[in-house]
């Protein structure tokens, strides 16, 4: 399956609430391909969301073990099809950027570890605990589920830590 | 996909007595004569607001004109206006490569902070993006904070930055930190 074209920001459908996937069918399975194909193809990409090549249905792609962040820790390929976070924990900022918003990156806050409840590409329930590199991705991926940009996320102007004297 | 080619770029700054409305007042002149705000850094610092803009117009477009359609306002609220005009390469926004690394700086009080961190990158070509210092502490005893984000040239890692400030640390008596802020790509 050929990897697609990352839809950049303005376009409509990186705003949208995405439908849970019905039932895993044949459609299903070749956007989850085309998924996988598209995040190896991005240069460094960890992750794609089905929303960033046009699909509106809850369903992306993580994985870090070819990163240098995520190498040591992480579950491999993950297809999350409806995917779920039962558990967050702890709080990190960290800078991010996203291919669907080129030249742009910000500080956003992250749970450190996330409990995140899924079928997989085969339709299986699984449940994995992800922390680090492989946490933060997962919840950039699902944000894009909801609609959400890292762009609503940003918790700080870069200069953020000079807002606070007092001038007198 | 950019507006790049447009005719006429101008780097404007704004300077004035901190108050509500100097945001207003120049983004206001910019709007009516149809310019873009392409790029664009505010901040407050010590009692002044300052605005750094970069400015497009499509049409050709000179600094007078310009500075000519500031004037009422700059009288009015007691603001600097400066304007440079920018050629089409200068106006090209070209992302740092490499790695981007935080460095903090902090200490009592003393000349040369800023310059001598400056100078050792200035001399390794490592590259300062972001910059910003401020005078905290009290009267009796100040303190310098200077925050800075750089971009690492080829050959030079962030542990390198470390051992190099590890010197001026010694040198100035001020705290030094260092960490790797290379954005995710996600």
């Amino acid at each position: 399956m050929p990897a697609q074209k990352i839809l950049l920001y303005p376009h409509p459908v990186l705003k949208k609430f995405c439908n849970p996937v019905p039932a895993i069918d044949e459609e299903i399975r070749r956007l989850t391909e085309d998924l996988v194909d598209t995040m190896r193809e991005g240069p460094g990409s960890v992750g794609v969301a089905a929303p960033q090549i046009g699909a509106t249905l809850r369903l992306c792609v993580v994985d870090v073990s070819a990163s240098r962040l995520g190498r040591e820790n992480n579950h491999g390929l993950l297809v999350m099809i409806n995917p779920e976070i039962v558990h967050r924990e702890g709080a990190t900022i960290g800078r991010e950027g996203c291919m669907s918003v080129p030249d742009y990156t910000g500080d956003v806050e992250r749970a450190t570890a996330v409990t995140v409840r899924f079928l997989d590409g085969e339709g299986t329930p699984r449940e994995v605990e992800a922390s680090g590199f492989e946490a933060i991705a997962i919840q950039h991926e699902m944000d894009h589920l909801d609609g959400i940009l890292f762009l609503d996320r940003i918790v700080s102007l870069k200069t953020g830590l000079f807002r606070r004297k007092s001038y007198r | 996909m950019t507006r790049k080619d447009s005719l006429a770029h101008f780097a404007v700054t704004v300077v004035g007595k901190d108050r509500p409305g100097i945001v207003a007042g120049a983004t206001g002149v910019l709007y009516r004569l149809g310019c873009n705000i392409e790029d664009s850094s505010s901040t407050m610092l010590g009692g002044e607001f300052s605005m750094i803009l970069i400015v497009s117009h499509a049409k050709p477009f000179t600094k007078g004109r310009l500075l000519d359609e500031f004037r009422g306002l700059s009288d009015e609220m007691g603001l600097s206006v400066s304007v440079r005009p920018l050629t089409r390469g200068e106006a090209e926004y070209r992302a740092p490569e490499g790695e981007l690394c935080m460095v903090s700086v902090y200490g009592s009080d003393k000349p040369g902070i800023v310059y001598r961190v400056a100078q050792e990158f200035a001399r390794r070509s490592i590259n300062i993006t972001d910059l910003n210092t401020k005078l905290i502490g009290t009267k009796e005893e100040p303190v310098y904070v200077m925050m800075l984000e750089a971009a690492l040239p080829d050959g030079i890692a962030v542990e390198d930055v470390a051992a190099l400030l590890d010197e001026i640390k010694k040198e100035l008596n001020v705290e030094i930190s260092v960490r790797s802020i290379t954005p995710v790509s996600l």
